[in-house]
C-alpha cells in the first residue's frame, strides 16, 4: 500500500499546486483575444488570411477602406479623391485605352514604427515589388491595373489606371511595405517570399505603422501587440494587446468562460450556432453581438446537368427549401434569408425582385409541369423512366453546412426529390471539384466580399472556367445570360447614381428570374464580448474591426 | 557494440529513406493545391495568378521530379521552406518538437511511476477485488475517446474549478516553471491512455515472476513481502515494460496529436496534421520524417536499456533478434 | 491425412475447456451478452424506428432539442432527429466498422505470419523488419495522408469512390493495411513453435504442398492470438473512428457513426449534453466490453500464459 499512497500523494499535489494561481483574469488596460487559426505568414501581399487581417488591421493602415457603415473612407490618406474635388481624372494609356488618373496625399503623420516616414518612396517601392512576377505577390491584377505611379513630392502621388471603372479610388488592398527595411531583400525577388522582414523578423518595429505593433510572437499561439510611439492619430487605451490562437472551438469557449482570454472576434471564431447556445447560458456575463455579413451562402446550380437546365426544376427547388425555418430555428434570426447575392445592408440593394418563400405546393407543380410527374417509392421520374435524383456537395467537417444540407435532404424528400449527399475536404472541394465544374449538380458554398462587389467574375458568361481558358473565372454554374452580361459591363463603368441603381437592379432581378444558384441566407458573425469593453464596432464585411482598435476602451 | 549500432543506425536510414518516398507520393495523390484553395477563397486572385504562383512554388512539375529535387536538397542539408510560414521547416519543427518531446517524456514517466505500484499490487492479489478494480480502471483509460476526456477535463478543471488554464503554453520566456501548470491537463490525459497497457504489462510480468522459485523460496524464508516483490521482482519486471514503452512510442505521438489539438499545445502532432492539410509539402514530409526519426531512436534506446537492465542479453543476441 | 486426423482429438477436448473457462469468466461473459444485445439493437434499428413512428435520418426543425418522452425515448438532436435511432443506426456503422476492419487486419497478418513463420529465412527477416517499420510510424499523422488522399487518383471506380458509403469502404481499407501488425508478430510466434511439430513434419514428408501445410496444419492450430488480437483490436478500431472523426476525417455525415455524433455533439456541449453523452457512452461502454471479451478469450485459450 506504500506505493499506492504516493501515488495518491503525487496525484494530489498535482492537482493542487497550481490551483493558488487561478485563471490569470487580465487587467483591464490589457486585453486578450481569441481566435481560432493562427496567420500563415505576416507579409500583408504574400498571406491571405482572416487573423492576419485582425492584426494587420491594428498595426497597419489602409489608403482606403469600407467603414463599419460600408462607406469608402479615408485612413492613410487625407482626402478620399472624387470627381468633384478634381482628384479623379479622365485618363488615356499610352495605347489608347480609358483610364484614370486619382491622385492620393499621404496622410501627415505617417511614421513607420521606426521612427522613418512614411513616405511616396514607399507607394512607388511597393507598387515596384508588386509588378515582378518572380515576386509572387498573390493580387497582381491590382498591380497589373496601375499603369504607373508618379511621386509629386514625399507626400502626394498619383495613380493612372489602366481601366476605367467605378469607385476606382478605393485601393484598399494596396498594402504599403517599407522601402527602408524590404529593398535588400527585394534585390532578388524570387527570393523575396522567403527573406522579406516580415517573415524573417516580425517583431521590428521599423514594419508597422498604425496604433499598435507587433511585440512578440509564438508560432501558433499567440502575438502581442503593443502600442506604436509613432502612430499619428489617437492613442490606444489598450496597453498591451494578445491574440491567443485555439483552434478546438470548443476548447476556445471554455478558454473565455475559464478566462484565459476576454473576447472571441467575431472574425475568426465560434461558429453561429455555438454562440447562439453560449448566449443563451452566460447573457449576464458577455455580450455577444451577432452581425450578419458579406458572406452569401448559397447553391451552386451546375447549369450543365439537363435536369437543372430547366428553370423551373431550379425554382422548385428553391421554393422546397424552407430557408425561413432554418434561419430562425438554426440559427434564431440571426442570418437572415438571401433573395440574391446583394446583401440588404449594401446601398445596391433592391426589395424588388422575385421571392421563393417555402411553398411546397408550388414546387410540386413546377416538377410536375417540367415532366417529373411519375412518382415511385416517393420518388419523381420522367417520361423515360429517369429518377429525379441530384446531388449536394459541401465542405466536409463544417457542422452548420451539414445540418442545412440534411434539412434540405429532407426538404426535397417531401416533393419527391432524392437528394443525396457527398461532401469532400475545403482542400478538394474548392480546389478541384468547384473550380474546375466537377459537381454533378450541387455545391453549398459562401462568398466572401466587399460591398457593392460587381459579379464579373462569378456571374458573366466569359468567366466559366474551362480548360481552354486555363480555368479562369468564378461562374461555377456555367450561367450564360445576355442580359446579366450587359448589365455587369454597364454597371462597372456607368458611375452615376441613375445608373448604379438601374443596373444594380436589373442584376439582381435577373438573378431572380433565372437562378443560377439558390441564395440561403447571409452568414453572421458573432463577437462575444465582457461588458466592461466598449468601442468594437463589427463590420460585416471583409475589412475587420481592428481597423478601428484605437477607439476600442475598457469601463 | 560497434557492428551492432552501425546496423542499427543504418538500418534507421533505410526506414527513413523509404518513408520520405511514400509519404512524398502519398501528399501528392492529396487533391487540390494550396494555390487552387486561395484563389478559391479570394475573389481578387485571378486564375493567371494561379498559374503564375504554381511555377513559382514549382507545383507544376511531375510528382517524381519534385521528389527527386526535394531528396537531392535534402541530403545537401537543404529541407526547404514551409509554405505555409515562410520559413526553414527546421526553424518550425524543431522548437515543436522540443514541445513534444517534454509532452510524452512526461507522461511517460507519469505513466510508469503509477503503473507498476498499480501493476504490483494487483499482481500480489490476483482476482481480489483491488485487482479487478484496477483492471477495470485500466480498460476504461482505453475505452474512452481521447478528444472526450480532454473536453471533459478542461470544463471541469478549468472551466467549472478554475485551477488550471484551458489551454495554451504559458509564456516561453519565464522559463519551464511558468509553464508547468499549462503541461498538467495535457500530460495527465496522454498519461491516462497509456497507463492501461503499462499497468497490465506490469502486473503480468510481476506474476511471472512471483511464480519463480526464488522468489518463494525467499517468500518461505519469512523475507517481508513488501521487500521480496521490490528487491527481486521489480528488475525482472522492468524489462517486458521497457519493450512495451519503446514500442508504445509510435502510438504515443498519435495521441499526442489528438492531445496537442484539444489543449492549444504547440507540439509536433498538431503541426503535421496542419501542415498536411495545409498542402505545406516540405514542413509535412520533414515533421513526419522527424517523428518516425524520434520513435526509431525511442525503440533504440529501450534496447539499450533492455541490455543494461538485462545482464543475460548482449549486443549480439539483440542484433540476431 | 491420418497425421492431420490425430491432431483433431486434442483440439475438441481444448475446446470444451475453453468454453467452460470462459463461462467462468464473468466480466467477459456479461461483455459477449452487453455486445450482442448491442449488436441485436442496432439490427433492429428500422423497427424502433417502424414501432415508435420516428426517423433517424428526417429533420424536423420544429422540435430540435425534444427532451426525452413516450415517442423519442432519448429526445431528439440539433435537427430535430430521433436521437435513439440515430444512436442504433450509428452503431451498426460504427460496429461494422470495427469488425470488418479488425477483420481485414486479422487476414492481413494471418497471411504475413504465416509465410514468415513458416517460410523463415531472408523473407521472415524482411516481413518482420516491415512489420517493425510499420510499428514504428506515426500512425495517425499516416492516417490522414491516407483519408485525404483522391481515390479516383488511385483507379478505384467513380461509383464507389464518389459514394455516400466511400467514408466507410476508406476507413476499413486504411485501418485494415496498417493495422496487422500485432496479429502478424502472433501468428509469426505461434507458427514457429508449431513448424516444428511432428503432424507438420509428417505433412511434409508425404509431399503436401507448403500452401495447404500453412492453411490445413499450421493454421488451425494459431488461430487462438488470432481471435483474442482481433477482439481487442475491434474496440481499438471503434475508439479510432471516433478519433478519425474528432479531426474531420471520419464516416461522413448524413451516414451516422457514434464517432460522428460525438464530434458533432462537442460543439454543443454546453447547450445539450445528452447528445454527447449518448454516444459517447455508446463507444465507451462497447470498447469496455470488447476488451474485457478479449482479455476473457485469452485467459480461456491460454490459461498459463500472462495477462496481457
Amino acid at each position: 500500500m506504500r506505493a499506492s499512497n504516493i501515488v495518491t500523494a503525487a496525484a494530489a499535489a498535482a492537482l493542487f499546486a497550481f490551483s493558488g494561481t487561478g485563471p490569470a483574469h487580465a487587467s483591464k488596460d490589457e486585453l486578450v483575444i481569441g481566435v481560432s487559426q493562427f496567420p500563415q505568414g505576416f507579409h500583408p501581399n504574400f498571406a491571405s488570411h482572416v487573423t492576419l487581417e485582425l492584426i494587420l488591421g491594428m498595426s497597419r493602415r489602409p489608403f482606403t477602406v469600407y467603414d463599419p457603415d460600408w462607406k469608402l473612407v479615408c485612413l492613410l490618406c487625407e482626402v478620399l479623391p472624387s470627381r468633384e474635388n478634381g482628384m479623379i481624372r479622365d485618363w488615356t494609356t499610352p495605347d489608347g485605352k480609358d483610364g484614370l488618373a486619382i491622385d492620393y496625399t499621404i496622410r501627415e503623420g505617417a511614421t513607420w514604427g521606426d521612427g522613418v516616414p512614411l513616405t511616396t518612396k514607399d507607394v512607388l517601392f511597393t507598387w515596384e515589388i508588386g509588378r515582378i512576377e518572380a515576386a509572387g505577390i498573390n493580387n497582381q491584377e491590382l498591380y497589373r491595373r496601375m499603369e504607373k505611379i508618379e511621386a509629386q513630392d514625399d507626400r502626394r502621388f498619383t495613380i493612372f489606371w489602366n481601366k476605367r471603372v467605378c469607385e476606382a479610388e478605393a485601393i484598399n488592398d494596396f498594402d504599403i511595405v517599407p522601402a527602408h527595411l524590404e529593398r535588400e531583400a527585394a534585390s532578388d525577388p524570387a527570393a523575396y517570399r522567403t527573406r522579406n522582414a516580415y517573415d524573417s523578423d516580425p517583431t521590428q518595429a521599423g514594419l508597422y505603422y498604425g496604433p499598435y505593433r507587433v511585440t512578440r510572437v509564438d508560432p501558433g499561439a499567440t502575438i502581442v501587440l503593443e502600442p506604436n510611439p509613432t502612430w499619428w492619430g489617437k492613442a490606444p487605451h489598450f496597453r498591451k494587446i494578445t491574440v491567443r490562437t485555439i483552434e478546438n472551438t470548443a476548447a476556445l469557449e471554455a478558454n473565455l468562460l475559464s478566462g484565459e482570454i476576454d473576447y472571441i472576434a467575431g472574425e475568426d471564431g465560434i461558429s453561429l450556432d455555438q454562440a447562439i447556445a453560449f448566449e443563451k447560458r452566460h447573457a449576464d456575463a458577455y455580450n455577444v453581438v451577432f452581425k450578419p455579413g458579406l458572406f452569401y451562402e448559397h447553391v451552386d446550380l451546375m447549369l450543365d446537368n439537363p435536369v437543372l437546365q430547366d428553370v423551373r426544376v431550379r425554382r422548385a427547388l428553391l421554393y422546397a427549401i424552407d430557408r425561413q425555418s432554418i434561419s430562425t430555428r438554426l440559427f434564431e434570426g440571426k442570418q437572415p434569408v438571401a433573395d440574391t447575392g446583394v446583401h440588404p445592408l449594401d446601398s445596391v440593394h433592391t426589395d424588388d425582385v422575385r421571392k421563393y418563400p417555402f411553398e411546397p405546393e408550388t414546387a410540386k407543380k413546377l416538377l410536375d409541369e417540367a415532366g417529373w410527374t411519375d412518382i415511385r417509392g416517393g420518388i419523381r421520374h420522367n417520361a423515360k423512366g429517369e429518377p429525379l435524383r441530384i446531388e449536394i456537395m459541401t465542405t466536409a467537417g463544417n457542422r452548420v453546412r451539414e445540418l442545412v444540407e440534411q434539412v434540405i435532404q429532407s426538404n426535397y424528400r417531401d416533393i419527391g426529390v432524392d437528394l443525396r449527399i457527398r461532401n469532400q475536404p475545403a482542400r478538394v472541394l474548392f480546389g478541384q471539384t468547384i473550380s474546375k465544374r466537377e459537381f454533378d449538380s450541387l455545391a453549398m458554398f459562401a462568398w466572401f466580399s466587399s460591398p457593392k462587389n460587381v459579379p464579373r467574375t462569378t456571374l458573366h458568361s466569359t468567366m466559366i472556367p474551362s480548360e481552354a481558358n486555363n480555368w479562369s473565372g468564378q461562374n461555377y454554374t456555367g450561367y450564360r445570360s445576355a442580359k446579366m452580361d450587359e448589365a455587369i459591363d454597364k454597371v462597372e463603368v456607368m458611375c452615376s447614381d441613375a445608373d448604379q441603381k438601374k443596373y444594380w437592379t436589373e442584376i439582381q432581378q435577373t438573378y431572380a428570374e433565372d437562378l443560377p444558384a439558390l441564395p440561403l441566407y447571409f452568414r453572421a458573425n458573432a463577437f462575444v464580448m465582457p461588458p466592461w469593453l466598449k468601442g468594437v464596432t463589427p463590420t460585416g464585411h471583409q475589412y475587420p474591426s481592428t481597423l478601428w482598435v484605437e477607439n476600442w476602451t475598457a469601463e | 557494440m560497434a557492428a551492432f549500432l552501425t546496423r542499427r543506425l543504418f538500418g534507421m536510414a533505410v526506414v527513413l529513406a523509404v518513408m520520405s518516398f511514400v509519404v512524398f507520393m502519398l501528399i501528392g495523390l492529396m487533391p487540390g493545391d494550396p494555390i487552387d484553395i486561395m484563389i478559391a477563397s479570394n475573389p481578387d486572385l485571378t486564375p493567371a495568378d494561379g498559374a503564375r504562383l504554381k511555377e513559382l512554388y514549382g507545383l507544376d512539375l511531375p510528382l517524381w521530379e519534385r521528389y527527386t529535387n526535394w531528396l537531392g536538397a535534402a541530403l545537401s542539408g537543404d529541407l526547404g521552406f514551409s509554405r505555409t510560414y515562410n520559413r526553414p521547416v527546421l526553424d518550425i519543427l524543431l522548437p515543436r518538437l522540443g514541445n513534444t518531446v517534454i509532452l510524452l517524456g512526461l507522461s511517460s514517466l507519469l505513466a510508469i511511476f503509477i503503473a507498476i505500484p498499480l501493476g504490483i499490487i494487483a499482481a500480489t492479489r490476483p482476482q481480489s477485488l483491488l485487482d479487478g478494480a484496477i483492471n477495470l480502471f485500466c480498460f476504461a483509460g482505453i475505452s474512452v475517446p481521447p478528444f472526450w476526456l480532454a473536453l471533459v477535463f478542461i470544463l471541469l478543471f478549468a472551466v467549472s474549478l478554475g485551477w488550471l488554464p484551458a489551454g495554451g503554453m504559458g509564456n516561453p520566456s519565464e522559463g519551464l516553471f511558468s509553464r508547468l501548470e499549462f503541461l498538467v491537463l495535457p500530460v495527465v490525459t496522454l498519461t491516462i491512455a497509456s497507463l492501461a497497457s503499462y499497468t497490465r504489462f506490469a502486473r503480468a510480468a510481476m506474476i511471472e515472476v512471483l511464480r519463480q522459485d526464488y522468489i518463494r523460496t525467499a517468500r518461505a524464508k519469512g523475507l517481508g513481502a513488501g521487500r521480496t516483490v521490490f528487491g527481486h521482482g521489480l528488475r525482472n519486471a522492468m524489462l517486458p515494460l521497457t519493450t512495451i514503452i519503446a514500442l508504445d512510442f509510435g502510438s504515443l505521438f498519435s495521441g499526442a496529436l489528438i492531445t496537442e489539438t484539444m489543449f492549444g499545445y504547440l507540439g509536433m502532432g498538431k503541426l503535421i496534421y496542419d501542415s498536411i492539410l495545409g498542402n505545406d509539402f516540405n514542413l509535412a514530409l520533414v515533421g513526419l520524417l522527424l517523428a518516425t526519426f524520434v520513435v526509431l531512436v525511442g525503440n533504440f534506446l529501450a534496447d539499450i536499456a533492455y541490455a543494461v537492465l538485462d545482464p543475460r542479453i548482449s549486443f549480439r543476441s539483440l542484433e540476431a533478434a | 491425412m491420418s497425421a492431420a486426423a490425430t491432431t483433431i482429438a486434442p483440439v475438441h477436448s481444448e475446446a470444451l475447456l475453453f468454453w467452460r473457462r470462459l463461462a467462468r469468466n464473468r466480466p467477459a461473459m456479461a461483455s459477449a451478452v452487453l455486445l450482442a444485445v448491442i449488436a441485436l439493437l442496432a439490427l433492429l434499428a428500422p423497427a424502433f424506428e417502424a414501432a415508435l413512428g420516428v426517423s433517424a435520418a428526417r429533420t424536423d426543425l420544429f422540435n430540435q432539442y425534444a427532451l426525452p418522452d413516450a415517442t423519442h425515448w432519448l429526445g431528439t438532436d440539433e435537427a430535430g432527429r430521433d436521437v435513439l435511432t440515430r444512436l442504433l443506426y450509428g452503431g451498426r456503422i460504427s460496429l461494422l466498422v470495427g469488425l470488418v476492419s479488425a477483420a481485414g487486419a486479422a487476414v492481413i497478418g494471418t497471411f504475413i505470419g504465416l509465410v514468415a513463420g513458416y517460410r523463415g529465412g531472408w523473407l521472415d527477416s524482411l516481413l518482420m523488419r516491415t512489420t517493425d517499420g510499420v510499428i514504428a510510424l506515426p500512425l495517425l499523422p499516416l492516417l490522414i495522408v491516407l483519408a485525404a488522399i483522391d481515390l479516383t487518383k488511385l483507379g478505384v471506380p467513380d461509383s464507389i469512390a464518389n459514394s455516400e458509403m466511400a467514408s466507410l469502404y476508406r476507413i476499413v481499407f486504411i485501418i485494415a493495411i496498417v493495422g496487422w501488425t500485432t496479429v502478424a508478430r502472433l501468428v509469426r510466434a505461434a507458427t514457429l513453435s508449431v513448424r516444428t511439430r511432428e503432424f507438420v513434419r509428417a505433412a511434409e514428408a508425404m509431399g503436401v504442398g507448403s500452401a495447404t501445410i500453412m492453411l490445413r496444419h499450421i493454421l488451425p492450430n494459431v488461430v487462438s492470438p488470432i481471435v483474442v488480437a482481433t477482439t481487442l483490436s475491434v474496440g481499438t478500431v471503434i475508439l479510432l473512428e471516433s478519433v478519425l472523426s474528432f479531426l474531420g476525417l471520419g464516416i461522413q455525415p448524413p451516414v451516422p457513426s457514434w464517432g460522428n455524433m460525438l464530434t458533432n455533439a462537442q460543439e454543443l456541449a454546453t447547450r445539450a449534453p445528452a447528445l454527447a453523452v449518448w454516444p459517447g457512452a455508446a463507444i465507451f461502454v462497447t470498447v469496455m466490453a470488447f476488451n474485457f471479451l478479449g482479455d476473457g478469450l485469452q485467459d480461456a485459450l491460454d490459461p498459463r500464459a500472462t495477462r496481457r
